[in-house]
């Protein structure tokens, strides 16, 4: 299962990196980078940090 | 697990009843789930209706949410009509009736009315002209109604009027914000209410300061007149769309002989249980949190109530209790503000970056209890980074931080 960013959607709001710090962070320029994409070990916070996205910029696939 | 918990009822399909079914899967819950809701779509995200929604340029897909993966049977466009507790049956309005083992209520809230009758009844009828904005239908109205520009009369100075108010200048509306405190105190104090009101009269915002009293029509009775707010003091403001913004309301009428509620209001403990195998979560709840038991109506705030919730229902006291941490966002005038922490806040900050002039700035209060809230404006800045900023004063924080 891979984790797929829709850039332009993303805000920046970094709800996602506070239930899967594990998975992903924002920059210091306040991006977000994915340091995991395939999460098969990871799938539980990766659907948390989908699910806590307010404008869904991300999706497993 | 519990081996009687065979078949759950979730009732509501919000961003709660949706984080609470997720929750129960992961927690290793594989009966049968069923989640009910009145709305015919799938869950979406509320906060982006009054944000990217009311904009030209969005597609209307900012509020869609990725397919659930819960795998429960939804039942869409029904509501619940009643709790029996001691059959453990949930009612619904097509006059069936769903068993269950355990049962969430996420049935949300809704928008109040300001209507015609007495302000303090919640919910006295909808004048014809009063649009509010609280699900998606509202949304695609609102949307609609702004491509002729009307002149726009939003009343209530909180974070859903202002992002409104905000919207419709966007759209190129003339905008009035009828507000009898000043917008934004009450929920973010008077330091950063006020970066937000000189944001907003930047942006061309007229200010009514008096509370709306009634809403008419100039029409009389008629349905082709326009609406005409009436302001305390008796003066009149005509404007060819009203929107109004002034709180929300929990959905708990369908519990009322459910013997469920406390002085009218659904209370939970910090496990968000109402009793054993029932839990709720998200804005119908009352939880108790540092200031007493309130319900705390925010996306991060249902959230985390729902996988609290979950837990201890299928875990039991073994599941810890709800450790609950502020996390508010608003997104208007140009203005981007994120906070951790409790709010509203008293005095002048103490500025980590920028500062008072204006610009992208960290900024921190401190409380009495030691405890902070880090405020961040037009700044992108980890949340979690933001939240240790706000728990511990700077001068000690861990070099991490
Ligand atoms: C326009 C707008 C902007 C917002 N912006 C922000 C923001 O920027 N930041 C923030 O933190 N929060 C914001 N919020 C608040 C946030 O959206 C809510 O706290 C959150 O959506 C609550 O989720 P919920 O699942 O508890 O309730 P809801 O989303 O209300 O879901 C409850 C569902 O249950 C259904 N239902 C009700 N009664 C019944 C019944 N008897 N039977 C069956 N179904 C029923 C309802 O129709 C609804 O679909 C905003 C809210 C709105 C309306
Ligand atoms: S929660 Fe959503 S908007 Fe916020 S940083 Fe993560 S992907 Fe971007």
């Amino acid at each position: 299962m891979k984790i797929v960013l829709d850039r332009p959607r993303c805000e920046g709001h970094g709800l996602c990196e506070d239930v899967a710090p594990q998975l992903m962070h924002l920059d210091e320029e306040g991006e977000l980078v994915l340091d995991i994409e395939t999460v098969d070990n990871d799938v539980e916070p990766a659907k948390a940090a989908v699910r806590v996205c307010p404008v869904a910029a991300l999706r497993l696939a | 697990m519990s081996m009687t918990l065979k078949r759950i009822v979730v009732v509501g399909n919000g961003i709660a009843g949706l984080t609470a079914a997720d929750s129960l899967r992961a927690a290793g819950f594989d009966g049968d789930l069923t989640i009910v809701g009145d709305e015919p779509h799938a869950p979406y995200s509320r906060p982006a209706l009054s944000k990217a929604a009311l904009l030209d340029a969005d597609d209307m897909t900012s509020h869609q949410l990725p397919p659930s993966t819960h795998e429960a049977q939804e039942v869409r466009g029904v509501s619940a009509s009643g709790l029996d507790a001691d059959r453990k049956v949930v009612h619904l309005d097509d006059g069936s009736g769903l068993p269950y083992d355990a049962v969430v209520i996420a049935t949300g809230s809704r928008a109040r009315l300001l209507g015609t009758g007495p302000k303090t009844e919640g919910n006295a009828g909808r004048c014809d002209g009063e649009l509010t904005l609280r699900n998606l239908e509202d949304a695609l109205t609102l949307r609609r109604r702004l491509t002729n520009r009307p002149s726009v009369v939003v009343i209530g100075g909180g974070a859903l009027g202002m992002e409104i108010a905000s919207g419709c200048l966007s759209a190129g509306c003339e905008v009035t914000l009828v507000a009898h405190d000043r917008p934004l105190t009450r929920q973010l104090g008077p330091y950063l209410s006020g970066a937000f009101l000189a944001a907003a009269r930047r942006h061309g915002l007229k200010l009514a300061p008096s509370h709306a009293v009634e809403l008419r029509s100039t029409g009389g009775r008629t349905a082709d007149g326009r609406p005409l707010v009436v302001l305390a003091d008796g003066s009149t403001i005509e404007a060819e769309l009203v929107v109004s913004a002034v709180g929300d309301a929990p959905n708990v009428e369908w519990l009322a002989s459910s013997g469920l509620l406390t002085n009218g209001r659904l209370e939970v403990d910090a496990r968000g249980r109402v009793r054993p195998g029932i839990i709720a979560a998200g804005d119908v709840a009352a939880f108790p949190t540092k200031h007493g038991i309130q319900r705390v109506p925010l996306w991060t705030s249902a959230i985390e109530q729902s996988k609290a919730a979950a837990l201890a229902l299928v875990r039991g006291d073994e599941a810890p209790e709800l450790d609950f941490q502020p996390y508010f966002w608003t997104e208007q005038f140009g203005l981007s503000l994120k906070a951790s922490g409790f709010l509203p806040l008293a005095g002048a900050p103490e500025f980590l970056e920028g500062d008072p002039a204006g610009g992208p700035a960290l900024m921190r209060w401190s409380h009495d209890d030691g405890s902070g809230t880090a405020v961040a404006i037009n700044k992108r800045i980890p949340i979690p980074k933001l939240r240790r900023l706000s728990d511990t004063a700077p001068l000690v924080a861990s070099p991490t931080a």
